[in-house]
């Protein structure tokens, strides 16, 4: 048996995510895909504490990552936009590192570096190239057409959500950065 | 050597010292991450990403290079560069290990 879940987590929540996906197979819900940007499929299975963790590799992941990970236990379960998802039963782990995608904090912190770069920025780089100046197109009255408002209240929720979410995920991120750049080993 | 190089490598992180010093026979990562854990009772674990992302890069940087392939797993070794890096850690961590002694090195 199948299920479908919506749940929304932005870049900046992957820790909380990983935990929501072990909460799921925990009560008998394994993952077995992801679609953008927000939709989760599960099967039924046997409850089980299984650990997920993200990982964020982009343009490609190749196939020397996809062995190691395999030789370290990791259980490959998809990718949705940049991230790759992993499990691992928690019983097969004996220590926190072998629960863990990233064992020091320099390559907790460059994971954190390469969603910024390849995610964070695509995002300012929409808002300030098209969001922006399609809504002062609107407020100058240059816009021509039936569909003026339509397009003028569409930039402008548009503009609403990316300022949040710009705001929300740029202040939640460096955050993260912060916390293991400070401890650095 | 090149100073850009040393200044990234040396002093360099726990994990990277344990991957340059058992590259000194060919070794692939998961082996590399068993002899580690195996040689320091546990204290150092290396996780998976952390130890593609070190190979990755010090192969990049000339410190390591590719050795040869058993059962679809890459192996690893030193290059002359790796040597010299891993030399000039080991120099560093001996001075720390005289001076937290209370020795005073005179050269």
């Amino acid at each position: 048996m199948n299920k479908k879940e919506t749940r929304f987590f932005t870049i900046a929540d992957y820790e909380e995510e990983e935990q929501w996906l072990r909460e799921q197979h925990r009560s008998g819900w394994k993952l077995v895909a992801m679609t953008a940007p927000c939709f989760y499929t599960f099967e039924s299975c046997e409850p089980e504490d299984v650990i997920y963790r993200l990982d964020f590799k982009d343009p490609e992941e190749n196939e020397g990552y996809m062995d190691m990970l395999k030789d370290f236990g990791w259980e490959y379960v998809g990718k949705c936009i940049g991230w790759l998802y992993f499990r691992k039963a928690a019983a097969d782990v004996e220590s926190q590192e072998e629960g863990e995608l990233f064992s020091d904090n320099l390559s907790k912190a460059e994971l954190v570096s390469q969603v910024i770069r390849f995610r964070m920025l695509p995002l300012c780089l929409i808002f300030f190239c098209c969001i922006i100046p399609n809504l002062l197109r609107f407020f100058h009255g240059e816009m021509q057409g039936p569909f003026d408002l339509f397009f003028g209240i569409f930039f402008a929720v548009m503009c609403v959500i990316y300022v949040f979410l710009i705001t929300y995920c740029g202040t939640k991120l460096s955050r993260i950065r912060e916390r293991y750049e400070d401890k650095n080993r | 050597m090149d100073e850009k190089i040393e200044r990234i490598y040396v002093p360099m992180t726990e994990s990277g010292f344990y991957i340059l010093f058992c590259l000194q026979t060919p070794q692939h990562g998961y082996g590399i991450s068993q002899q580690v854990k195996k040689m320091t009772g546990g204290a150092v674990q290396i996780s998976a990403g952390t130890m593609y992302g070190a190979l990755s890069k010090m192969e990049k940087d000339g410190l390591i290079r590719f050795s040869h392939e058993e059962e679809k797993r890459k192996l690893y070794q030193l290059t002359e560069l790796g040597e010299e890096i891993l030399g000039m850690e080991i120099q560093r961590i001996e001075r720390l290990y005289r001076n937290s002694k209370g020795e005073y090195i005179d050269e």
